[in-house]
């Protein structure tokens, strides 16, 4: 009963139509908590009493490179599924959130680089959250070429999951590379346990950030997708009543 | 009604900061370098919806 | 037992297929001396980034037909066909591997070591740490080209090396563990358990990858 429910949840056509429906109000929402708390963040907020206002680089920073993690656990449990429940709307998914994944990287690493700048002085250390987001990156590009490389698409869905669930050992190693080796890189100043590091004021904006930016990357992955079901099932008779 | 830290326009522009250092340079490239990645991405992909739907048209 | 000494035949035959990365390594790792001036303390420094970088590459090199020939002929067919667990024939063709390639790297690295920083406990110390790093990258790089079996180029492999990356880092800082004599027991521990865990799941890994290819 349970493949019953999943198979039918997961059929490319009913996610399209639903997806079609709510993104308007995701996109124009999480746009403007994004821009919202962009402008409160770089206009209403006082400079921090050490880096100045270059700390406001934090607001762009910040949601990139939290998402561009929480993308790839994403796709790893997306892998998962397809691997395990064999749904192709999954293999769809994660194909399509990789370009994603990999644009929030290079958004993370360069703002971190260019805060880098005033901060620390350099623009680039070989520090290990650094280099775990590189290689982050990296593993994104090589993901898209490798699925892109075969002719063969359920093959190709197959090797992409593998090889996203064998990367994403990759993930622990940023989250908690600040804490086991002592780096250029602060601690996190968010954590579920304990109580904020950072001010209230300087706060609230963040978290803004991080909402909008999340429904902005759900929009895009979104229109991803919808360019993978499309490219994928154009044979099918819904798809021409679709376009 | 909004308490703005500063006081003009040309002081948002280069966010002189208490230690004397312009960061204004580095905060608007980094504004400016996400606001235009997210947008081309945008661009790109509702482009590529297009062409596929002309092609199966 | 038999398929051990079957799969020590296969490679033992071709030559160049053990031969050829462990002579690249002593290219490698001859032609670095003859680059750098001989001044005794840079040396030492860059020497154990050559040395990574060098066993990254020859083990590349090495498994970049691990699995091609018998799959162009047909024995790997026959294998998961036959075998109800393909996962121990590959772990024994990657152990062979690491015997008749990685062993002899690791005491010619050693070897290396000592000559270059002139301290035998340097070189003891290495030993054990060359021969865990050079079975993970053999396990990993294998699993990179079951990826791209078919087609038969460096693009698994090279998707695959971002995975070993995290290693060489933890790589570095047994380099200085080494030299500054602490921890030292610490991170060959924590070598032996990742590839304790790598040695188990990777050729679970690459059965499936291989069954995938196959259908």
């Amino acid at each position: 009963m349970i493949k019953k429910f999943i198979h039918q949840f997961a059929s490319p056509k009913t996610y399209l139509f639903q997806v079609d429906r709510a993104y308007p109000y995701i996109f124009y929402i999480s746009l403007f908590i994004y821009l919202a708390a962009l402008f409160w963040g770089l206009f209403l907020t006082s400079e921090d009493f050490v880096q100045g206002n270059s700390y406001r680089i934090i607001y762009l920073h910040v949601p990139a490179s939290f998402i561009s993690q929480s993308l790839y656990l994403g796709m790893a449990f997306a892998s998962a599924i397809f691997l395990i429940w064999k749904v192709k709307l999954s293999a769809y998914l994660v194909r399509s959130i990789a370009p994603i994944g990999a644009v929030t990287t290079f958004i993370a690493l360069v703002s971190g680089a260019i805060w880098g700048i005033p901060t620390w002085g350099t623009w680039w250390a070989w520090d290990a959250r650094i280099i775990s987001t590189l290689i982050l990156f990296i593993m994104y590009l090589g993901l898209i070429s490798l699925h892109d490389s075969f002719t063969d698409n359920e093959k190709a869905d197959k090797f992409l999951a593998i090889l996203v669930i064998v990367g994403s050992v990759n993930i622990p190693i940023i989250k908690m590379s600040v804490e086991w080796w002592s780096t250029l890189h602060q601690t996190a100043s968010i954590t579920v346990t304990e109580k904020p590091a950072i001010d209230p004021s300087m706060l609230y904006p963040l978290f803004g950030s991080i909402i909008g930016f999340t429904g902005i990357v759900i929009c895009l992955v979104i229109l991803s997708s919808k360019v993978q079901i499309l490219k994928r099932e154009k044979n099918k008779s819904w798809v021409k009543d679709y376009v | 009604m909004f308490n703005f830290k500063f006081n003009s326009i040309s002081d948002a522009i280069f966010m002189q900061s208490s230690n004397g250092q312009y960061h204004g340079l580095y905060v608007w490239s980094v504004v400016l370098i996400v606001l235009l990645s997210i947008s081309v991405t945008f661009l790109v992909y509702k482009a590529q919806i297009k062409n596929i739907g002309k092609k199966i048209k | 037992m038999k398929l051990l000494k079957f799969e020590l035949l296969k490679l033992r035959k071709k030559s160049r297929g053990w031969l050829g990365p462990i002579l690249v390594f002593v290219l490698i790792m001859t032609a670095f001396p003859l680059t750098v001036e001989i001044l005794n303390k840079d040396m030492g420094q860059s020497f154990f980034s050559v040395l990574w970088i060098a066993i990254l590459l020859v083990m590349m090199l090495a498994t970049e037909d691990i699995f091609l020939e018998d799959f162009n002929d047909g024995t790997l067919e026959q294998m998961a066909i036959k075998q109800s667990s393909l996962s121990s024939v590959i772990a024994t063709k990657i152990f062979i591997y690491w015997l008749l390639i990685g062993l002899p790297i690791s005491l010619i690295g050693a070897l290396y070591g000592l000559g270059i920083t002139n301290s035998a406990d340097m070189a003891i110390k290495l030993t054990p740490v060359l021969m865990i790093t050079t079975y993970i990258f053999l396990n990993v790089f294998s699993f990179g080209n079951a990826l791209s079996l078919t087609k038969g180029s460096i693009l698994g492999i090279l998707i695959t090396m971002p995975l070993v990356l995290p290693l060489m880092v933890v790589l570095g800082k047994v380099v200085i563990a080494i030299n500054f004599g602490m921890n030292f027991l610490g991170f060959l521990f924590l070598l032996l358990g990742i590839l304790s865990i790598i040695i188990i799941v990777l050729p679970m890994i690459i059965s499936f990858v291989i069954k995938a290819h196959l259908e």
